[in-house]
C-alpha cells in the first residue's frame, strides 16, 4: 500500500470523527455528550495530524498530538467540573436550560419540551419489607435528579 | 504726604467709602449687624456727604478768576480759553491696554505738541480714572446729601423688614456705583456704572421678590433699560472710532473726547451725519435711565420696590444719570448743533431733537399723572415729566439751556425726593395703602408729613420763591429765548413746556388736597394705630423741606449755579461760543409761568376741595381723554402687542424648532443604533448550538471560497 494512499485511509478515518464529532456536537442536548463529541472532533483532528506527520516524515505532528491530548486532559477536568456544577444548580443536563447570554427581549428557544418521564416505579412493582422509619429526605438539601 | 483735603484724595474717598459700607454689611449683616445695618451705610454716606461738599469748595477755590466772575466769554484770546474752567483727574490704574487696535481715525488728535503726529496704528487705553470738575462735584455732593437723608430715613421705613441688612447692602452699592458713575472720566466706566445703578435699581424695585409685581417690575426695568443701553453701547463705538479715544481727559497721547486739547482747539468736533449718530444714540441711554419717551415705561412700574428707593434712585439720582451724560457730553450735542445734517432739505441737529422727546415726555407724563391714583405713580410721572423739562432744557443748546436743565437736576433732587418720603410717610401710615381714593383728610393726623409735603409740592409746581420756581423759569426762559430769537419749533416748546407746567401744578395739588383735605378717612389697613412716622423719618423730610425752600433762591439771588457750572471745561467750551447771557432772570416768563401754575392751583383746589361734583361732570364729559390719559395712553399695551408678543412668538417658534427639528435630529441619530442592532439581535440567543453552528457554517463559507479561489 502506498504512503499516499495510506495517508487517505487516515484522513478518511480522521474526517469521519470529526463529522460525527461535529453532528453529535450539534444535534444532541445532553452536555456530558455534547463534551464527548467535542472531543471526538478532537480525535480526528489528532489522527488527521498523526497521519500528516507520518507522511512527511516530520515529528512535529505526533509532538503537536501529544500536546493536544494533554490539553484534551485538562479541558476534560474543567468541562466535567463545570458540568457537574451546572447539573448542580439545575438538576439537569439539557443545555438548553443555559439559555441566560441571549438578549433582552429575544425569547427563550424551545425546540422540544423533553417527554415527562414516567414514573420510574410503577405501583405493582414489589416492594422491600420496610424495616424501621422510612427516612425523610430533606427536600432542600437534595437536589432533583429526575431527568438524568 | 497723605492729605486729606487734597482734591485727589477727596475724589477716590468719596466713592470708596461707600463701597466699603456695602462690603461690610454684606459680610457682617446678617449675622453681626442685624438690626443696626443701617449704621455703615449711613455713616459713609454722611462721610461722603462731607466730603463732597468739601470737594465743592476745593473746586470752587482753584476756579480761575474769569470763571468766578461769570464772564468767561470775555478775556485771553479765543482757542486757549479751555483752561477758563478746573478739573483734577486722577488715575488709579490702566485697566486695560490694547496695542495698535484701530487705525487713527481723521478726528483724533495728538495732546502735546511733543508727541508730532499720531502713529499708523492707536492703541486702546482704559484708565481707571476718576475726575473731578465743577459738574462732578455738584452731582457728588447733590447724590450724597439725598442719599444720606434717604439711609436713615429707610432705617425708620425698613424697621423690622427681614431683608434689613440686605436693603442697605443694596442701597450703599448703589450710592457708590453712583458716585462713580459721575465721577469717572471714561467713556466706557461711565457705562460700566451705568449699568451698575441700573443692576442696583433693578435689585431694588423687586427687593420684596415675593411679591410679584415687584418681580415683574424690577424685570420690565431691566428689559427696557437694556434697549436704551443697547443704543449708548453703539454710540461708544461710534465714538471710538470717530475720535480714537473713550477718554474724557487726554491721555495716552491722544486728546480726550472732552479733553483740554480738543476744547481749546477749534472745531474738531465731528458734526453731520455722524456727529448726530452719535449724539442720537447717546440719548436712547439717556432715555433709557431717565426714562424718557419712549423708554418712560418702566419708571411707573418701578414704584412697586420700597419708597426710600423710590425717592433716591428713581427720582432724585439713579433716573438724572441720562441728563448728566447729555449735559457731559455738551460739545458733543453743540457739534451737531453748529453743524447739522443736512438731508433732503431738513437741517436736523441733535439738541433740538433732545428738546422735542423731551418737551414731549412732559408733556405726555402730565397727562398721564392727572387721572392716576396712586400717589407714588403720580410722582413717578411727575418725575418723568420734570426729567422731560431737564432735556428740554438741555436741548435748547445755549448755555443757559444746559445750566438751566442742571440747576433743575439739582433743585428737582430735593423736593421729589422730599415728595416720596412723604408719600412713603403716608404709606407707612396707612399701613401700606397708596390709592389715594381711599384716603383722604391726613393733615391732622401726619401734620409734619402734611407741612412737608406742601413745600415740596409748592417746589414741584414752582411757586415763588421754592426751589422748582427757579430752575423751572431758567428753563422756561431758555427756551422761551431760543424761540424769540428762532421762531419755529421752540416757540411751540416754550408754549407746550408753559402747559406742562399749569398741568404740572393741577396734578399735584389734586394729589395734596386728596391726601390731605377733606373728610378724614383712614383705610382698614391702618389699623387703629394710624400715626405720625418716627423721628427718623420726619427729620429727613424736615431738611428737604428746607433744602426745596433755599436751594433755588439762594443760588439764584447769588448768581452762583451757572457760573459755578461753567467752571467745568466741557461746559465753559460753549460759553466760548457766546451762545447768550446765562442765568438772567426773565420776569415776563417768571410772571407766565407762575400765572399757569397757580392757575393749575386753583383749578386743582376748585375740582377737589368739598363735593367733587363736577369731577365727576368732567369726567363723563372728556369721556374718551379721560379714558386715554387713565390708560397711560396704552403704551404698555402698545409695546405689549409690537414687541413682547412677536418677540414671544419667535421665542415659541425657535423653541419648536429646537425641540422636534434639532432634538428630533440629534434623537434619531441616538436611536438608529439601536433599531440596526435590534435587527441583528434575534442571533443572540444564548444557545450554545447557535454559535457552534454559525461557526460551523463559517468555516464552510471560508472552505467554498478557498476552493473556488484556487480551483
Amino acid at each position: 500500500m502506498s504512503e499516499s494512499a495510506l495517508l487517505e485511509n487516515y484522513l478518511i478515518v480522521g474526517g469521519l470523527l470529526f463529522g460525527i464529532g461535529l453532528v453529535g456536537f450539534l444535534a444532541r442536548r445532553n452536555m456530558i455528550i455534547m463534551f464527548l463529541a467535542a472531543e471526538m472532533m478532537l480525535q480526528g483532528i489528532s489522527l488527521s495530524l498523526v497521519a500528516w506527520s507520518r507522511f512527511h516524515g516530520d515529528w512535529g505532528g505526533q509532538m503537536l498530538v501529544v500536546f493536544v491530548i494533554a490539553v484534551a486532559a485538562c479541558e476534560a477536568a474543567i468541562a466535567l467540573a463545570l458540568v457537574l456544577r451546572l447539573f448542580g444548580v439545575a438538576g439537569k443536563l439539557d443545555v438548553t436550560v443555559w439559555q441566560n447570554a441571549r438578549e433582552d427581549g429575544v425569547p427563550a428557544f424551545v425546540d422540544r419540551e423533553l417527554p415527562e418521564e414516567a414514573d420510574a416505579a410503577p405501583a405493582d412493582w414489589p416492594k422491600l419489607t420496610p424495616a424501621g422509619r422510612e427516612p425523610a429526605p430533606k427536600e432542600d438539601e437534595v437536589p432533583e435528579r429526575s431527568h438524568v | 504726604m497723605f492729605d486729606p483735603l487734597k482734591i485727589e484724595t477727596l475724589t477716590v474717598l468719596i466713592p470708596a467709602l461707600p463701597l466699603l459700607a456695602a462690603v461690610l454689611t454684606a459680610a457682617l449683616g446678617p449675622a453681626v449687624l442685624k438690626k443696626h445695618s443701617h449704621w455703615p451705610a449711613a455713616l459713609a454716606g454722611g462721610i461722603s456727604c462731607v466730603l463732597s461738599v468739601l470737594l465743592l469748595f476745593s473746586v470752587r477755590a482753584n476756579l480761575p478768576e474769569a470763571a468766578h466772575a461769570g464772564d468767561a466769554a470775555a478775556g485771553e484770546a479765543a482757542g486757549h480759553q479751555a483752561s477758563a474752567g478746573f478739573e483734577t483727574v486722577v488715575v488709579l490704574w490702566n485697566w486695560a491696554a490694547v496695542k495698535d487696535a484701530l487705525p487713527t481715525p481723521a478726528a483724533a488728535l495728538p495732546s502735546t505738541d511733543a508727541v508730532g503726529p499720531l502713529d499708523q496704528m492707536l492703541d486702546v487705553q482704559v484708565e481707571v480714572a476718576l475726575r473731578s470738575d465743577t459738574l462732578t462735584s455738584i452731582m457728588l455732593a447733590m447724590v450724597t446729601f439725598v442719599s444720606t437723608l434717604v439711609i436713615i430715613y429707610a432705617a425708620g421705613y425698613m424697621h423690622g423688614d427681614r431683608g434689613y441688612w440686605r436693603f442697605f447692602t443694596y442701597v450703599s452699592l448703589f450710592v457708590f456705583s453712583m458716585t462713580m458713575l459721575v465721577s469717572v472720566s471714561n467713556f466706557l466706566l461711565l457705562y460700566v456704572f451705568w449699568e451698575a445703578v441700573g443692576m442696583c435699581s433693578y435689585l431694588l424695585i423687586g427687593f420684596w421678590y415675593e411679591k410679584p409685581e415687584a418681580a415683574a417690575a424690577g424685570k420690565k426695568a431691566f428689559l427696557v433699560n437694556r434697549v436704551g443701553d443697547f443704543g449708548f453701547a453703539l454710540g461708544l463705538f461710534l465714538l471710538w472710532t470717530t475720535y480714537g479715544t473713550l477718554n474724557f481727559h487726554d491721555a495716552g497721547g491722544v486728546a480726550g473726547i472732552l479733553g483740554e486739547t480738543r476744547l481749546s482747539a477749534a472745531a474738531v468736533y465731528v458734526g453731520g451725519g455722524t456727529g448726530l449718530a452719535i449724539c442720537l444714540l447717546l440719548l436712547l441711554g439717556a432715555c433709557g435711565k431717565s426714562a424718557q419717551f419712549p423708554l418712560h415705561v418702566w419708571l411707573p412700574d418701578a414704584m412697586e420696590g420700597p419708597t426710600p428707593v423710590s425717592a433716591l434712585i428713581h427720582a432724585a439720582t439713579m433716573v438724572t444719570a441720562g441728563v448728566y451724560m447729555v449735559a457731559r457730553c455738551t460739545p458733543l450735542f453743540f457739534a451737531s448743533y453748529a453743524e447739522p445734517y443736512v438731508a433732503g432739505g431738513w437741517s436736523i441737529d441733535a439738541p433740538s431733537i433732545v428738546a422735542v422727546v423731551g418737551c414731549f415726555t412732559a408733556l405726555l407724563a402730565a397727562l398721564i399723572a392727572l387721572t392716576e391714583t396712586d400717589l407714588k405713580r403720580i410722582l413717578a410721572y411727575s418725575t418723568i415729566s420734570q426729567l422731560g423739562y431737564m432735556f428740554l432744557g438741555l436741548g435748547v443748546g445755549t448755555l443757559a439751556g444746559v445750566t438751566a436743565g442742571m440747576f433743575h437736576l439739582f433743585t428737582h433732587a430735593f423736593f421729589k425726593a422730599l415728595l416720596f418720603l412723604g408719600a412713603g410717610s403716608v404709606m407707612h401710615a396707612m399701613g401700606g395703602v397708596i390709592d389715594i381714593r381711599r384716603f383722604s383728610g391726613l393733615r391732622r393726623l401726619l401734620p409734619i408729613t402734611f407741612w412737608t409735603f406742601l413745600i415740596g409740592s409748592l417746589a414741584l409746581a414752582g411757586i415763588f420763591p421754592l426751589a422748582g420756581f427757579w430752575s423751572k423759569d431758567a428753563i422756561v426762559a431758555a427756551v422761551a429765548d431760543r424761540g424769540h430769537h428762532e421762531g419755529g419749533l421752540y416757540q411751540w416748546l416754550y408754549i407746550i413746556a408753559l402747559i406742562t407746567a399749569c398741568l404740572t401744578a393741577f396734578y399735584t395739588f389734586r394729589a395734596l388736597f386728596l391726601t390731605f383735605f377733606g373728610r378724614e378717612t383712614i383705610p382698614p389697613e391702618a389699623g387703629e394705630h394710624a400715626h405720625e412716622s418716627p423721628p427718623s423719618m420726619t427729620w429727613p423730610l424736615g431738611i428737604l423741606a428746607g433744602c426745596a425752600v433755599v436751594v433755588g433762591f439762594y443760588f439764584e439771588w447769588t448768581h452762583g449755579f451757572a457760573e459755578f457750572l461753567i467752571g467745568t471745561p466741557s461746559i465753559s467750551y460753549l460759553a466760548e461760543r457766546a451762545t447768550g447771557p446765562i442765568g438772567e432772570f426773565h420776569m415776563d416768563v417768571a410772571a407766565i409761568s407762575t400765572v399757569s401754575a397757580v392757575l393749575g392751583i386753583a383749578v386743582a383746589a376748585f375740582l377737589y376741595l368739598g363735593e367733587q361734583n363736577e369731577v365727576r361732570v368732567l369726567t363723563r364729559l372728556m369721556g374718551p381723554l379721560y379714558r386715554m390719559s387713565h390708560g397711560k395712553f396704552f403704551f404698555d399695551q402698545l409695546y405689549q402687542g409690537l414687541v413682547v408678543w412677536p418677540l414671544a412668538g419667535l421665542a415659541k417658534f425657535s423653541f419648536w424648532i429646537d425641540r422636534w427639528l434639532i432634538d428630533g435630529l440629534v434623537n434619531f441619530c441616538g436611536r438608529l443604533p439601536v433599531w440596526l442592532g435590534s435587527a441583528l439581535r434575534n442571533l443572540q440567543t444564548g444557545l450554545i448550538q447557535f454559535y457552534a453552528l454559525a461557526m460551523v457554517l463559517g468555516l464552510l463559507v471560508l472552505l467554498v471560497t478557498l476552493i473556488w479561489q484556487n480551483g
